[in-house]
């Protein structure tokens, strides 16, 4: 072996060693970020549409397409009531303001609990995400640990590694049809809902972000993009559940997940 | 053997460079998608706080503030500051600056978005000096957190977080986190600023990768381009709503069904247990004006400090022309071939320390001192510092050097400062102007440039001289502008000749495109500045002068004034509740003058 095959092994063997891909590890013991805890949403955007129930009719910023828009129209505000969940589906639910409550249902499973609407999200990595037997306000959700591939120099043959560590990637389908907004703003039972879960600390406080991607071939005429950002609660303090139907049980204190 | 090797170190360089790249990419083209807050980006309402975490000194600049006002000449080029421009209605795009040598990331680029150009400095670099000059872009470091570019922006310009007057301070800071998901970008804002927020407010936007955009292709907008878009103002005029004035609130109102205590924003309307508030109108205040609580004070911010207090700070602004900051008032120099010339002269306590510093800029002698007004922390280093120089020419037969250096300020300073033989004057003789010249201006022509002194009569004293380095393009003020407090009202000014000092100001300064830059402004106290900043400060000055100026006229007296809290938006960032100059005097002294004038 030349000096330069040599120098060449130690510069690639360099190169790959901080990417090592990990043995394999459990969901949870993998996560390269750590969503679990108590959160608050921070309404500080589409505050109209989200603090208050806006008028029929008003979509604004939501891309509905002619039939989306007629469905929207035909929304009864004196049936409020009746909605029950449908604003609180999986596409709609991380901008209904309330708080969140995240933990580790199991190795492959994290759990949120919201207590606006009192809904229960399982996102479940791998092969644990098996799709339910009937569609449900929070479907069926499949999570990843997103890494961002991050070839450079010679290209993929050479570098691809394991990549940076990045987001909570969730895809979520299986739906019931929902609205994305509580004045009747309609998605259909296809909607696919993808998300990034993030987290960063900003003026010594953490924040968790969810970037939300809704595609509905049914009433949308584009996906629809929104964020959503909730800062760190130290407990449950200010929880306040509300269920979205009448009558419907607040979640058994023996269903919350581990902190 | 020998081009194995050489083929294995190019093979060795290029993977090194890929580790170095490992970063995430966000170069190119995004567009904006506007899926959320529509009409927070687009026709803004006044009157609509909506979200916003604005402490009360921030709802009521915000009630205040005019459409108009964006069309008056100096604000007509204002691009979208950065607290906001990520909301704009545009693309923006990333490009890297790669060191050619190294191959190191050295910065991003960030345009777009009717903002300014960005400079991210990936290099590890230091944030400026406090007394830098503040743009609209601001100054900004980055560094990457795993998957996110992490930006540290300061030095901002006083500035909005809405385009419907909600207001940020030029004390604000951000911290942004750039993530790509994919195709997808998602932009997170922190904005904090303790001035005008109860609370960090965030915002988070989202772009998604265009490759076909141009994020530059709006074009230019510079002096040339500003036209007289409010004819027959006079010139000067501040359009702004007085308190109380609430017709432009209430529109808001009444087409959205917003309470109006929701509407004024606060950190407590953006958490979800207000909802229960907004189920019970009983229990919220809506009335549409509400009268300032008297007694409530709005501590003062302090500005950061960077670096040691009491040390001279020497920066330089523009041209021939330094700040030397740390001896009291700010001193200007000049420096030439044809010696030093210096604008002020401190306090005198640390003369040793101004005469250090002006030696690590040229070692040159202290040719002439130009006073702007009268004031011991402007001219009490004038006997030591002239003492210490030396003049040339004066119509003597030779060229020797005459002992001292010129002292020139205008007559009323001289009048000041000087006593008739036998009395007790107010500095020492040799503190004294060699000249005071009378009237309305002087002309200098030292180190290569035209030098203009203007007078300036009754403003921050009966004697200020505004100083113009024609050349480098520095105006030096006095303490007619400065960026610490509220203007001092001293012997013989007054809040109205301040307000013409200002409009002085603004008559010389010509700012580069997009309203930044061009003429620089050394204040008498505080950080560099241009003319915008200069604009900030005389809208507030003139809104507080209209302020009293109506309470005086409803037949208002001082201490119904002073309930009134005229100056209550700007008093966490001017006003002091101790000290040599209160905002308590400084109403009292503009009451004062303004009655005088009824």
């Amino acid at each position: 072996m030349g000096i330069a095959a040599a120098y060449l092994m130690w510069a690639m063997a360099a190169q790959a060693a901080p990417q090592a891909p990990p043995a394999r590890q459990a969901p949870r013991e993998a996560a390269p970020i750590d969503v679990t805890g108590n959160w608050v949403s921070v309404v500080t955007e589409d505050w109209r549409w989200r603090m208050l129930i806006p008028k029929r009719g008003d979509y604004s910023s939501v891309p509905l397409n002619p039939e989306g828009r007629k469905v929207a129209d035909q929304w009864d505000p004196a049936k409020l009531a009746s909605d029950g969940c449908k604003a609180y589906g999986a596409a709609a639910i991380m901008r209904v303001p309330g708080r969140l409550q995240i933990g580790w249902e199991s190795d492959a499973t994290l759990r949120i609990e919201t207590d606006a609407g009192q809904q229960i999200r399982h996102l479940r990595f791998g092969k644990s995400a098996e799709a339910p037997a009937e569609r449900t306000w929070q479907g069926r959700s499949v999570a990843e640990w997103d890494r961002i591939r991050a070839p450079g120099g010679l290209g993929v043959s050479l570098q691809q590694g394991p990549g940076r560590p990045g987001a909570l990637k969730v895809v979520t389908t299986n739906l019931k049809a929902g609205y994305l907004r509580k004045n009747g703003v309609p998605y259909g039972e296809d909607t696919m809902v993808t998300e990034y879960f993030d987290r960063l600390s900003a003026y010594g406080t953490d924040w968790l972000t969810v970037f939300t991607i809704v595609e509905d071939p049914q009433y949308l005429n584009q996906p629809f993009i929104t964020s959503t950002h909730f800062k760190r609660e130290p407990d449950r303090s200010k929880w306040r559940p509300t269920p979205c139907e009448p009558g419907s049980a607040p979640a058994a204190a023996s269903e919350r997940p581990a902190k | 053997m020998r081009q194995a090797i050489r083929a294995g170190l190019f093979l060795a360089a290029i993977l090194k460079a890929g580790a170095a790249f490992a970063q995430i990419d966000l170069s190119g083209e995004w567009a904006a998608t506007f899926h959320e807050d529509l009409p927070h980006r687009g026709g803004v309402r006044l009157g609509d706080y909506t979200g916003l975490p604005l402490n009360e000194a921030g709802w009521r600049k915000a009630q205040s503030w005019d459409e108009d006002a964006r069309s008056t000449p100096e604000r007509q080029c204002i691009p979208h500051v950065v607290t906001y421009a990520l909301r704009g209605p545009a693309t923006i795009r990333f490009t890297k600056l790669i060191d050619a040598v190294s191959g190191e990331l050295q910065a991003y680029y960030l345009h777009g978005s009717y903002g300014r150009p960005r400079t991210i400095w990936m290099d590890g670099r230091e944030h400026p000096s406090d007394l830098a000059p503040h743009t609209w872009g601001g100054f900004s470091t980055g560094t990457w957190e795993r998957n996110t570019l992490v930006v540290s922006t300061t030095h901002i310009k006083t500035g909005w977080l809405l385009r419907n007057g909600a207001p940020t301070s030029d004390l604000a800071t951000m911290q942004e986190y750039f993530t790509r998901y994919g195709d997808y970008l998602l932009a997170t804002v922190f904005v904090n600023d303790p001035v005008y927020l109860e609370e960090p407010f965030i915002r988070t936007s989202n772009f998604v990768l265009s490759l076909p955009s141009n994020a530059d292709a709006w074009g230019n907008c510079g002096p040339a381009q500003i036209t007289d878009e409010l004819g027959g103002r006079a010139k000067g005029t501040v359009p702004h709503y007085l308190p109380g004035q609430t017709a432009h609130i209430q529109e808001f109102l009444s087409q959205s069904g917003v309470p109006a205590e929701a509407a004024r924003g606060g950190a407590a309307t953006t958490y979800p247990e207000y909802m229960a508030k907004l189920e019970n109108p009983s229990q919220l205040d809506n009335r549409l004006f509400l009268p300032p609580a008297p007694g409530k004070s709005f501590p003062r911010v302090a500005p950061p400090q960077t670096e040691v207090a009491g040390e001279i700070r020497v920066l330089p602004v523009q041209g021939n022309v330094y700040l030397l900051a740390g001896a009291g008032g700010n001193i200007a120099v000049q420096i030439g071939e044809d010696g030093v010339l210096l604008v002020d002269s401190g306090s005198g306590a640390v003369n040793d320390k101004v005469m250090a510093a002006l030696r690590t800029l040229a070692n040159k002698p202290i040719r002439m001192i130009v006073n702007t007004h009268a004031h011991p922390d402007h001219m009490g280093g004038n006997e030591r510092l002239a003492a210490a120089g030396n003049s040339t020419g004066g119509g003597r037969p030779s060229d020797a050097p005459r002992a001292g250096a010129l002292i020139i300020a205008h007559k009323a300073v001289l009048d000041a400062v000087s006593a008739p033989t036998g009395k007790q004057p107010a500095m020492p003789f040799g503190a004294w102007p060699t000249e005071g010249y009378p009237g309305d201006s002087k002309e200098l022509f030292f180190d290569g440039e035209a030098i203009q002194l203007f007078h300036v009569p009754a403003a921050h004293t009966d004697g200020d001289s505004l100083v113009f380095f024609r050349r480098s393009d520095v105006i030096a003020t006095g303490d007619i502008f400065v960026t610490t407090s509220y203007p001092v009202i001293g012997k013989g000014g007054s809040l109205n000749g301040v307000i013409a000092g200002l409009n002085r100001i603004l008559d010389i300064t010509i700012p580069k495109d997009w309203q930044e830059g061009g003429t620089m402004v050394i204040p008498g106290h505080g950080r560099i500045a241009d003319e915008a900043d200069v604009v900030e400060y005389r809208d507030m000055v003139t809104i507080i002068r209209d302020r009293i100026q109506d309470m005086i006229r409803k037949g208002m007296t001082l201490e119904q004034v002073l309930a009134a809290r005229p100056t209550v938006e700007y008093d966490a960032r001017y006003g002091s509740e101790t000290g040599p100059w209160t905002t308590r005097m400084f109403i009292e002294a503009a009451y004062q003058g303004l009655s005088q004038n009824r």
